[in-house]
C-alpha cells in the first residue's frame, strides 16, 4: 500500500511547522529550550523514517491502471474496500469507527 | 500593513460607495494563500473587502474581476448574496472587491449542532433551494467568462497527483457508465454547501464563495451540499448535515420545472465525492511541491481516505 504524504513527509510538516511558527513566538526559556528537544526528538523519527525502505505500490498502480482501462476484476470492489479501510485504520480511525455506527443504525 | 491598508482603503471606498466617508480600522479576518478578507466599516456600511494574495487556490477558479461580476449578476436575480460595492484593479499594489458583510455563521460544525440555529435548520432545505433555483436562473449571457465544466477535467486532476487510487478509480469508472442523459447546462455556483452559506437564527442570511462559478449540468450543482464530508459530522442528514434531501428536491423541481430525479441526485453526490477525493490530493501537491508549505495541506492528503471510504460504501449501495 502506497500512502502519500509518507511518514516521513508528515514529520518534515510538522517539524517545518514547529520551527518556523511556534518556536519563534515562545519567550519563555524553559519552554523555548525544552520545544528544541522536542523538535530534535522528532528528526530522529525523521532520520530513521528515511532508512526504511520505500513501499512497493505496483499493485495498486497495476489495479488503478486496469479499472482505467475498463477492465474491472471480479471482487474489486471489496478489495478496494479493505484497502482503504486498512488506511483509515491509521489515517482517521474514529471516522471508520462513526462511519460503521451510523450504518448500523 | 493595517496602517497602509487604511490608507488605502480611504483613498478608494468614497469612489465605490459614491460618497465621502470615514474608514474604521481595518481588521485581517484571513490570510489565506489565494485571497485576503479585510473586515472594515465605512460611513456606517459594513464591510468585507477580498483582496489577492500570493498564489491561488485552484486553477480552474475565477479571477477576482470575474468573482465579483457574478455576484453582480446574482445580486440582479435577486439571490441572497452580499451587496457588490466595487471592483478595484489595484488596492495597495493587488486587485480588490468590496462587498456587504453579512451577519451570521459560516462555520459549518456550528451550523449542524448549535442550539439556536435549530428552526433555521428546519427551514434550509426549502431555502437552499430557493437561492439555487434563482443562482441556475441567471441568464449565461449576463456571465460570459464563465467556462463550461467537463466531468474529465476531475481525471486530469488525478493524473497530475500520479499516485494510485483504485478506489478513486471505480468511483471515475461508475460515473462513465452510468452518466444519466445530459441536462442543458446553466450557470452553477460550483461550491453551493454549509460552510458557504451564511446561516442565522431565521435561516438563510446569504450564498458566499463564488470563484468556482461555472456553466453545468444543474444537477450537479445541487448534490455537492449532499456529500458526506459535508455535512460536518452529522452524515444521517443527507442535506448538509441540516437535514433531509426531499423538501429540496421537491421545492427546487417546483420551482424550477426540471423534474429532476433522486437517481441524478446519487449520481452527483457519487462525483462530488469523487471530485473531493481528487481535490484533496492535490491539495496535498500544494505542500509537497513547496507551493503552500502547511501541515493542514498535507493531513488532507491522508483523509482523502475518508472520502474514498464514502465513494466505496456508495458504490455498495448502488450495486445492491
Amino acid at each position: 500500500m502506497s500512502e502519500r504524504p509518507t511518514a516521513q513527509e508528515l514529520t518534515e510538516a510538522i517539524l517545518e511547522f514547529l520551527g518556523g511558527e511556534i518556536l519563534p513566538t515562545l519567550t519563555d526559556h524553559r519552554l523555548r529550550f525544552r520545544m528544541l528537544v522536542a523538535m530534535n526528538a522528532l528528526s530522529i523519527v525523521y532520520r530513521e523514517l528515511e532508512a526504511l525502505p520505500v513501499e512497493d505500490d505496483t499493485e495498486q498502480r497495476e489495479l488503478a491502471a486496469q479499472i482505467r482501462a475498463g477492465d474491472v476484476p471480479p471482487g474489486a470492489l471489496r478489495r478496494v474496500k479493505a484497502d482503504v479501510e486498512a488506511r483509515l485504520r491509521i489515517a482517521s480511525p474514529r471516522y471508520l469507527e462513526g462511519y460503521r455506527e451510523a450504518a448500523a443504525e | 500593513m493595517i496602517a497602509e491598508m487604511r490608507e488605502a482603503l480611504q483613498n478608494r471606498l468614497p469612489e465605490v460607495l459614491g460618497r465621502e466617508v470615514e474608514v474604521s480600522e481595518p481588521v485581517l479576518l484571513a490570510g489565506g494563500a489565494s485571497k485576503e478578507a479585510w473586515s472594515v466599516d465605512a460611513g456606517g456600511e459594513r464591510l468585507l473587502v477580498r483582496r489577492a494574495a500570493g498564489s491561488t487556490i485552484h486553477r480552474h477558479t475565477l479571477s477576482l474581476a470575474d468573482e465579483f461580476a457574478t455576484i453582480e449578476a446574482a445580486f440582479e436575480a435577486g439571490v441572497k448574496v452580499p451587496r457588490p460595492y466595487g471592483y478595484l484593479p489595484d488596492l495597495e499594489g493587488r486587485e480588490a472587491f468590496v462587498m456587504e458583510r453579512l451577519d451570521g455563521d459560516t462555520i459549518g460544525r456550528r451550523i449542524v449542532r448549535k442550539d439556536e440555529l435549530a428552526a433555521a435548520r428546519a427551514v434550509l432545505p426549502v431555502q437552499m433551494a430557493d437561492e439555487l433555483a434563482k443562482i441556475h436562473a441567471i441568464p449565461p449571457a449576463r456571465v460570459p467568462f464563465l467556462a463550461e465544466a467537463q466531468l474529465e477535467r476531475m481525471i486530469d486532476e488525478l493524473d497530475e497527483v500520479g499516485e494510485p487510487h483504485p478506489a478513486i478509480e471505480l468511483g471515475l469508472w461508475w460515473l462513465r457508465e452510468n452518466r444519466p442523459p445530459a441536462r442543458t447546462p446553466v450557470v452553477t455556483h460550483g461550491d453551493y454547501r454549509i460552510g458557504n452559506l451564511v446561516v442565522r437564527e431565521d435561516g438563510l442570511g446569504g450564498v458566499l464563495d463564488w470563484e468556482f462559478a461555472h456553466l453545468d449540468d444543474p444537477v450537479r450543482d445541487m448534490a455537492f451540499a449532499l456529500v458526506r464530508a459535508w455535512r460536518f459530522g452529522v452524515p444521517e442528514k443527507r442535506l448538509g448535515g441540516v437535514g433531509p434531501v426531499e423538501p429540496y428536491l421537491e421545492r427546487y423541481n417546483e420551482l424550477t420545472g426540471f423534474d429532476v430525479q433522486p437517481f441524478e441526485l446519487d449520481y452527483w453526490e457519487l462525483a462530488g465525492n469523487v471530485g473531493w477525493a481528487i481535490g484533496c490530493l492535490t491539495q496535498m501537491q500544494r505542500h509537497l511541491t513547496g507551493q503552500d508549505r502547511s501541515v493542514e495541506l498535507a493531513t488532507l492528503g491522508r483523509l482523502g481516505a475518508e472520502v474514498e471510504y464514502e465513494i466505496v460504501n456508495l458504490l455498495e449501495r448502488f450495486a445492491a
